[in-house]
C-alpha cells in the first residue's frame, strides 16, 4: 500500500494505514473467534493488531446466556445460550484489556492482548 | 455467586430508578401527582418481558448487531422523551396551564423505556439459572438484594430531592435529568460504535486510573452521568451536545411559555 514508503514514521504510518483499511475495505477486517463453553472463554488469551479495527466472533456453546463485558475496551453484549455475537474491536493501543462474562465473572475470564505489529521479532 | 446477583441487578436497577425518583420529585413540585410512575413502572415491566423475548430474533439484525441498534433506539428515544419532559416543564413554570397530561404520559414513556431495556437484561441473566435450582436460590436472593438496593438509592435521592426548599430542587431536578438524558445519548453513541455504525480513532483520554468504572462511585456515576473511563470523541462530543440541547430546550420552554401569555395579555 502505499504508506510503505513511510518506514521513517512507521508507528504514523501505522494507524493511518489502519484508519485507510477499516475505512476503506471492510472486508479487509481481520476476524477473531472466541468460544464460550462451561462457562469459560477458548482461548482466554486472544493476540489482535495495535490500532486496527478487528471483529470479534463470540460463540456461546452453552445452554445459559452470557454478556460478554469489557470495562478496559468499553463492550458489553449479551449472548443467548447456543447463539453467537459480533462485536467490533478498535483500533486500540498496544497493551492488555481485560473481558469477562457479566453473568459467570469468577470463570469466564479472558484477556486480549493487543500487540505493535511494526514491531519486528528480535 | 450472590454477591454477582446484587452488582449485576442493582446496576440495572439503579438507572431506572434514577430517573424515576427525579420524575416524581419534579411532579411533587409541579403537583402533578404520581399515579403515572405505577402505570410506567408496569408497562416497562411488560416491555422487559418482550424484549427479553424478543432479544434473541433481534439481535441476528443488521449483520449481528441487532442488539446494539436496538439498545440504542431504546436510549436515543428516552434521551428525546427526557428532552421533551424538560421542555415541557419550562412551559409549565412559564404558563402553568394544560401541559400535565402531556408531561405524565412522557414521563411514563421515558421510564417504561428505561424500565424495558434495564428489566430485559435481568429476566435474560436471571432465566440463565431457571433450571439449577441450587444456583437459583443464590441468584434470587442475590437479585433480591440488588434490586432492593436499587430502589433504595432511588428514594434516597427523591427524599433528598423532596427535602430542598422547591426554588433548589426544581433546578436540581432539571440538572439531574439533563446528565441522565446526556448519560443515555452518549451510552447509545457506545453501542453505535461497538456495533460499527460508527468508526472512532480510540479513546481521547482514560481516567481509569483515576476512577474505575468497576468501583461503585464508577457504577453509580455510570448510571447517573453515562461515566467512562476512556470514552471516543465522539462520545465526548455527543454528551456535551446532549447537555447543551436539553438546557436548551428548558429555556425555550420557558420563554415560549412566557410569549404566549404575554400575548394573551
Amino acid at each position: 500500500m502505499k504508506i510503505k514508503n513511510g518506514l521513517g514514521h512507521f508507528r504514523f504510518g501505522g494507524l493511518v494505514l489502519a484508519t485507510l483499511l477499516a475505512t476503506a475495505s471492510l472486508a479487509a477486517m481481520p476476524e477473531f473467534e472466541l468460544e464460550i463453553r462451561n462457562h469459560l472463554f477458548q482461548p482466554d488469551v486472544l493476540l489482535i493488531p495495535a490500532n486496527t479495527k478487528v471483529k470479534l466472533i463470540i460463540y456461546n456453546r452453552d445452554t445459559t446466556p452470557e454478556e460478554f463485558e469489557s470495562y478496559e475496551l468499553n463492550r458489553e453484549k449479551v449472548i443467548l445460550g447456543g447463539r453467537k455475537a459480533i462485536v467490533f474491536v478498535g483500533p486500540l493501543p498496544p497493551g492488555e484489556y481485560p473481558f469477562f462474562g457479566e453473568f459467570n465473572p469468577q470463570t469466564a475470564l479472558g484477556t486480549i492482548i493487543v500487540q505493535d505489529e511494526s514491531r519486528a521479532p528480535e | 455467586m450472590l454477591l454477582n446477583s446484587v452488582v449485576i441487578v442493582l446496576r440495572e436497577v439503579l438507572e431506572a430508578a434514577l430517573l424515576l425518583s427525579v420524575f416524581l420529585a419534579s411532579t411533587r413540585f409541579l403537583k402533578l401527582g404520581n399515579r403515572w410512575a405505577i402505570v410506567a413502572t408496569l408497562l416497562g415491566v411488560l416491555g422487559a418481558i418482550a424484549y427479553g423475548y424478543l432479544l434473541d430474533p433481534l439481535s441476528g439484525l443488521f449483520d449481528g448487531v441487532g442488539q446494539e441498534i436496538c439498545n440504542a433506539l431504546l436510549q436515543f428515544a428516552t434521551f428525546a422523551l427526557i428532552g421533551a419532559v424538560v421542555f415541557l416543564i419550562g412551559r409549565q413554570i412559564s404558563s402553568p396551564k394544560g401541559h400535565q397530561p402531556i408531561l405524565q404520559a412522557l414521563m411514563t414513556a421515558a421510564v417504561a423505556l428505561a424500565v424495558t431495556r434495564e428489566g430485559a437484561e435481568i429476566l435474560i441473566y436471571v432465566s440463565g439459572f431457571w433450571q439449577m435450582t441450587d444456583f437459583f436460590s443464590a441468584v434470587g436472593v442475590g437479585s433480591l438484594i440488588g434490586a432492593c438496593i436499587g430502589f433504595s438509592v432511588g428514594v434516597l435521592i427523591y427524599y433528598l430531592l423532596v427535602a430542598q426548599p422547591s426554588e433548589r430542587a426544581l433546578p436540581v431536578s432539571l440538572v439531574l435529568l439533563l446528565l441522565i438524558a446526556a448519560g443515555m445519548s452518549s451510552q447509545a453513541t457506545r453501542l453505535l460504535i461497538q456495533a460499527d455504525w460508527i468508526s472512532t480513532a480510540g479513546a481521547l483520554w482514560n481516567t481509569s486510573a483515576f476512577l474505575s468504572e468497576e468501583s461503585l462511585l464508577g457504577q453509580l456515576l455510570y448510571a447517573l452521568v453515562g461515566y467512562e473511563a476512556s470514552p471516543a470523541a465522539i462520545e465526548v462530543a455527543v454528551h456535551a451536545g446532549s447537555m447543551v440541547v436539553v438546557a436548551a430546550l428548558y429555556f425555550v420552554g420557558r420563554s415560549i411559555g412566557s410569549g404566549v401569555v404575554d400575548e394573551v395579555r
